[in-house]
């Protein structure tokens, strides 16, 4: 009886194995049966719900013409053939023989009792999802459903292996084998966890599979010498088409092939930056924001498209971050745009350059500063923005604070909510030096016009914050400083604040 | 009879790790520039393991395990095709490519590396197969990169996807993470330390360091300190390594620490490094000056001596106008000087350290204002003493020195600033008194400490 194993079931057994026909075996991997997909049965629901009624339905069964089938099972089919349920994609045939493959299967394996019916997806269903995830994944996608190509594709791979086992393994299939093995184990790091559910399976048929591979990823292989391991890698990846039309999506971080479903294609997209950019004047609600940004980042990604639009959506992502301050978001779109920028695609690369300069004066990046010194060119040079930032650094160099705050006051675009990442941070370094370099004491005035406070309430409540109450005196009716006496209180303060910042992602 | 097979054996029979590393040299030894042509012709792709098995290890002379035979006829067929590819090159085929050679050359060093840490486990004393291929590696993944970039976008049009980033150093990069594996290799390598890889731990650092600096990953350099430190109980002593090997990585140490500001430590680095780097290597000497001065400049305030810099002309006409600006105080000279070569400083990553210099360019400055001050009315017979009290004027005027007077407007509040930040720095000694508008310098000739006065 050619029958196969249904994939919630998390049990491989070896010994069905040998009824596979030769030519699905070498592409068998025996992997632990996926559990979190929602649409696919939860293995533990069926297991939950024995019914002991139909316990009878043991061992003996098998051998029997005929087998008494409980209720649950019986409606089930009943289902099946509603013509409420039928799928146009799916043929009644191609149903039928998934029908029996399941009914059988559980049969043989003494399930009958213990899968949950009413819950076990129809056949139709089962079938679809499978082409679905075959679809999902990229690199098949120029090819015929039902190929066998990612490992991520690993766990599903049996049961289309099965299923297609039943008409017979085309011939194209073997013939590409090596190809996609060559492809699926390329060590690139984005791969790793994929190759672990490979790995997952100790059989010694898996380990000798495995062995070939790396064999033919190092080895001598027989792919065209031309191939570049990027180029590989590419392929692999290959841009997915997508086909998604509503306008708004959480972000998902991917940990599998997207799938074209989910994934928005370039006028929709375009049509949801509009939407959010409307709903950020509107409503300004950031967490919201920030998790459509990620996802309309995610849906370029994976589509491959670089244009000005791509420059457009992280230059709004990177600018709304930025009046927020979340810098973790922000350094993502910068470090990207960096790139968007080198190929050319339009958009502000000076207004970048700028912020990308003041970034790394917070934090205190001085390798990746020189970096960005490098990037300016004498064209940039000539930018208001660059200039300004530029200068920025150069008076914090020097410790020209007179400088650092007059600039501070005439920031262009957006780089002041970068700065005010730093000012205070600043003002501790300028304090300092100003408590060992003016004696006896300052009138609080002059401290509130060099370092570009607000007002002399606010210098008096940050030097509060940051010292102690009795370096502030009155005297004829002004407050004044007692630079004299302020000692190393404010050298403690300013090493507090100038520790190396450390901000996620981080490149 | 191939004159490689009869290399490798005489290496192996002698247990000569350099020696075997020439064979498996990617290009033709000075006695012999043909090696690579006749070892081609020895076989063909066909038969190449055959010829192979029966050259390297066909009789009695040479024991080898059977593990470490079939690593050795792996890494060899690679090297087969790597030399087929190297050859298309030379012959300039039409078909040739570096970037192929590069391609075939990873396959030699994946094969050689699978050697080390397969079932085979390769002996340590072969070791500087390992560095040569990875040299090599390099060398190709450079040419490879910049063949890929003279090639342009209608090459790579064709092959890849076209929204593909066109990658500047991607075959670099590409050499970079299988360079990473051999450091690796080395670096946790267990077994005894005197048949340990651990011993190629340098080499391959130093590999592993040049490599990033030239795609200006530098920070990824850390990952390879941070792991060096973590096992640094079962290294040996740097002591027991070539001194080549710890001149090249103490230089590299030093300047990673500059490039993140940390001067002193960056300056205790490049200074082994300078005291050990040999004397004849004028390159390497020259390219640990150009680190150690920006750092003796920021550390010490000391500027390079005419003698020091006399066997370098380059480093002499990097810094010698800065030099000369900062010794005078001559602050519109040293601005120039340092837009002037500005592009230069920024691709050396010296530009910061060397902005520093206007500090002492400025104490040099209001030092001359502090001598112009002369002395005070001497009392009751009393040696003469300099006057102390000068005001801020005085300095603002100085700071207008050569510079046109729209240009270079100086406020006094700005003035001040930069007097604070001088005595801040303990470049001057004293303090403002703001309402007076004067600065009160220290007494007893030690206003600005190191210059004698």
């Amino acid at each position: 009886m050619s029958s196969s194993i249904p994939p919630w079931r998390s049990t491989a057994s070896a010994p069905l194995l040998s009824a596979f026909p030769a030519a699905a075996a070498p592409a068998y991997i025996p992997v632990q049966a996926r559990r979190s997909l929602a649409n696919h049965s939860k293995p533990t629901h069926g297991i939950v719900t024995s019914q002991p009624t139909t316990q009878s339905a043991s061992p003996e069964t098998e051998d029997r013409p005929r087998v008494q089938f409980p209720p649950p099972v019986r409606s089930y089919v009943q289902r099946c053939f509603a013509p409420e349920n039928q799928v146009a994609s799916v043929s009644i045939p191609e149903m039928q023989e998934k029908l029996k493959q399941v009914i059988t299967d559980a049969a043989q394996n003494d399930k009958l009792g213990l899968i949950d019916w009413d819950r076990l997806p129809l056949p139709q269903t089962m079938i679809q999802n499978e082409r679905n995830k075959i679809l999902a994944n990229p690199s098949s996608s120029n090819w015929a459903y039902g190929q066998p190509s990612s490992p991520g594709d690993a766990r599903k791979r049996k049961s289309t292996d099965a299923h297609q086992s039943e008409t017979g393994s085309p011939p194209w299939r073997k013939a590409n084998r090596n190809r996609f093995e060559d492809r699926v184990t390329h060590p690139t790091t984005e791969k790793k966890p994929r190759i672990t559910v490979d790995q997952s399976s100790k059989s010694k048929a898996n380990l000798e599979m495995r062995r070939k591979r790396f064999e033919g990823v190092g080895g001598a292989s027989p792919s065209s010498p031309a191939r570049s391991p990027t180029q590989t890698a590419e392929a692999n990846q290959g841009p997915v088409v997508g086909r998604c039309q509503t306008l708004e999506k959480n972000y998902f971080r991917l940990t599998s092939a997207p799938n074209p479903d989910s994934v928005r294609p370039l006028p929709v997209l375009q049509k949801a930056l509009d939407l959010l950019k409307k709903k950020w004047r509107n409503e300004g609600n950031y967490g919201y924001i920030c998790d459509q940004f990620k996802s309309l980042r995610q849906d370029l990604t994976v589509q491959h498209i670089r244009n000005e639009f791509t420059v457009n959506v992280y230059e709004i992502h990177a600018r709304i971050a930025l009046e927020k301050g979340d810098l973790g978001e922000y350094n993502q779109c910068q470090t990207q745009l960096r790139v968007l920028y080198a190929q050319q695609l339009g958009g502000h690369p000076t207004e970048f350059k700028a912020y990308r300069i003041l970034y790394f004066i917070y934090t205190r990046n001085w390798t990746a500063m020189n970096d960005a010194l490098a990037d300016v060119t004498a064209e940039d040079k000539k930018d208001l923005a660059v200039q300004h930032a530029l200068n920025v650094r150069s008076a914090l160099a020097l410790g020209n604070y007179h400088r650092f705050f007059q600039l501070y006051l005439d920031t262009p675009n957006m780089g002041a909510y970068l700065m005010d990442m730093f000012v205070d941070r600043e003002r501790l370094s300028a304090l300092a030096t100003m408590c060992r370099a003016y004696k006896p004491d300052v009138n609080i005035r002059f401290i509130t016009e060099e370092l570009g406070f607000e007002s002399d309430e606010q210098t008096a409540r940050f030097i509060l914050d940051n010292s102690s109450a009795e370096l502030l005196e009155e005297k004829n009716g002004a407050v004044r400083l007692l630079t004299g006496q302020a000692g190393t209180l404010f050298d403690q303060a300013k090493a507090a604040a100038h520790r190396v910042v450390d901000i996620k992602g981080q490149i | 009879m191939c004159s490689i097979a009869t290399k490798f054996k005489d290496a192996y029979v002698n247990g000569s790790g350099p020696d075997l590393a020439a064979v498996l040299t990617p290009i033709g030894s000075p006695e012999d520039p043909t090696r690579l042509r006749s070892f081609h012709e020895f076989s063909s792709a066909e038969y190449i393991s055959k010829d192979l098995s029966y050259a390297l290890f066909h009789g009695k002379s040479l024991k080898v395990p059977k593990a470490e035979q079939t690593a050795w006829l792996d890494i060899f067929a690679a090297y087969w095709e790597a030399v087929d590819e190297i050859l298309q090159c030379e012959d300039r085929r039409p078909n040739a490519s570096v970037v192929t050679v590069f391609n075939a050359w990873k396959k030699v060093a994946n094969a050689l590396i699978r050697g080390y840490s397969g079932s085979a486990c390769l002996p340590a004393w072969t070791l500087p197969c390992l560095y040569t291929v990875g040299k090599y590696l390099r060398t190709f993944a450079i040419n490879a990169d910049i063949e890929a970039a003279s090639r342009g976008t209608a090459g790579i049009g064709f092959q890849e996807d076209l929204s593909a980033e066109v990658e500047k150093n991607g075959n670099l990069e590409e050499a970079a993470r299988v360079i990473n594996r051999m450091f690796t290799l080395c670096l946790n390598d267990r077994a005894p330390i005197e048949e340990s890889r651990k011993w190629g731990i340098y080499d391959m650092t130093n590999l592993l360091f040049k490599t990033y600096f030239k795609i200006n990953s530098v920070g990824l350099t850390k990952n390879l300190l941070r792991a060096i430190k973590a096992q640094s109980a079962d290294l040996p002593p740097p002591s027991a390594f070539p001194k080549s090997q710890i001149v090249t990585y103490e230089y590299y140490v030093g300047v990673i620490h500059f490039l993140e500001e940390n001067y002193a430590e960056a300056e205790e680095h490049l200074t082994w490094a300078w005291k050990m780097c040999h004397r004849d290597a004028i390159k390497n000497r020259e390219l640990i000056l150009t680190y150690l001065i920006p750092c003796h400049l920021v550390t010490t305030h000391t500027l390079p001596s005419k003698a020091l810099l006399a066997p370098f002309p380059k480093l002499e006409g990097l810094f010698r106008p800065l030099s000369n600006c900062i010794r005078k105080g001559d602050l519109v000279g040293f601005d120039q000087a340092m837009s002037a070569g500005e592009d230069e400083f920024v691709k050396r990553r010296i530009y910061l350290p060397l902005e520093r210099g206007r500090d002492i360019a400025l104490r040099n400055l209001f030092r001359k204002v502090y001598l112009a001050g002369g002395f005070d009315e001497p009392k009751d017979g009393q040696p003469p003493i300099r006057r102390t009290r000068v005001h801020v004027n005085e300095f603002a005027a100085a700071l207008r020195l050569g510079s046109s007077a729209e240009r270079w407007r100086v406020d006094t509040d700005e003035v001040e600033c930069l007097l604070s930040n001088l005595i801040y720095k303990g470049l001057m000694k004293g303090y403002i008194a703001r309402e007076r508008g004067i600065v009160v310098l220290k007494k007893g000739g030690s206003a600005f400490p190191g210059t004698g006065v």
